[in-house]
């Protein structure tokens, strides 16, 4: 369904009956659901912001710890080749 | 923006442990990152007025632009990364165009997440085919491919070379995403741009250009930290390589 489509059957336009007709029957918006509650969407669109933020930071920090092991590895066996090469 | 050469100057310095003029300039700017924030939401929350329409969400519109901003900046990166990639071929514009593409796809899944939710208020719908949104989407998913490609086709010059001509390529979609709206038309809302309204109140223009502020910093930093990670990973490799040519580590 479009937008248009949905902005033409809003609840504020929908019910474009008489007043006996909006009492005696309820009609369902279909498709959109202009209803939602804008503080529940406002905090579920920061949240996400947040969250998407922390992963790609998280992932980074996540690539560094993996390159510290590395390092460290790489660190062990060069001194343990030193001590190799000071033995001979 | 640091260019690619100063950013590996940052590598050299952050792997010998030693502090530099590129460390203080990096932490200086993540600093000033998390001050725009905390200011930026105080702005948006406490001092910007809510819209008479819209209600309380538009208040996503302070973030959602700023975002949408910092992908482009993250596309251009990698623009200009994967161009200095193919002229140069140096693991420096490599770096860079993978950073670029990251944040991208980052930026770019908050803008359509944010999006959808701003639309769900004004439209009723999370998703219509409306041009700004579909040659955003494109771009994002193109970033996507970048990236797939960069984690799973391996790390041999012709997979850079391939993924630099993508990172340039991919960058033709974006002047289309940005004219859309004027050209095709489409629900997507054009307040700040030509024919658009603008913000009607100054608290409102304040809270949008810290919003600005804010994520463009948050793009330095993010792209900044992964071009390091990127530069100081290819140098430990390149490392290891002769480590194990030279017989150290074998065993």
């Amino acid at each position: 369904m479009s937008a248009d489509q949905a902005g033409q059957q809003a609840p504020g336009t929908a019910g474009q009956g008489t007043a006996d007709d909006r009492g005696a029957t309820f009609r369902a918006v279909e498709g959109g659901n202009q209803m939602q509650s804008g503080e529940k969407l406002l905090v579920e669109a920061y949240a996400v912001i947040w969250i998407v933020i922390l992963v790609f930071v998280a992932s980074m920090f996540r690539r560094q710890r993996r390159l510290d092991r590395r390092i460290e590895t790489l660190e062990a066996a060069l001194q343990k080749a030193r001590a190799k090469t000071g033995s001979e | 923006m640091a260019t690619s050469e100063a950013l590996a100057a940052g590598t050299k310095v952050e792997t010998s442990g030693s502090r530099s003029w590129g460390d203080v300039v990096f932490y200086t700017v993540l600093a000033l990152c998390a001050a725009a924030f905390l200011i930026t939401l105080q702005v948006i929350f406490f001092k910007a007025p809510v819209e008479s329409t819209m209600g309380i969400v538009q208040k996503i519109f302070y973030f959602h632009v700023p975002i949408a901003y910092s992908m482009y900046v993250g596309a251009a990166v990698c623009f200009l990364g994967s161009a200095g990639y193919l002229a140069r071929g140096t693991r420096g514009w490599d770096a860079l165009a993978r950073a670029g593409a990251e944040c991208a796809v980052a930026m770019g899944v908050l803008v359509l997440v944010t999006g959808a939710l701003w639309g769900a208020k004004a439209w009723g719908v999370y998703w219509t085919w409306d041009p700004r949104l579909t040659t955003a989407l494109l771009s994002v998913l193109i970033y996507v491919a970048y990236v797939v490609m960069r984690a799973f086709a391996g790390d041999g010059d012709s997979e850079r070379k391939f993924a630099a001509a993508l990172g340039v390529l991919g960058a033709a979609n974006l002047p289309i995403i940005h004219y859309s709206v004027q050209k095709w038309g489409g629900n997507h809302p054009k307040v700040i741009t030509s024919g658009g309204g603008g913000l009607q109140h100054p608290d409102m223009k304040l809270a949008l250009m810290l919003g600005f502020l804010t994520f463009t910093l948050l793009a330095v930093v993010l792209i900044w930290t992964r071009v390091r990670i990127e530069l100081a990973a290819s140098r430990l490799s390149e490392a290891e390589e002769e480590a194990l040519e030279l017989g150290v580590g074998e065993e």
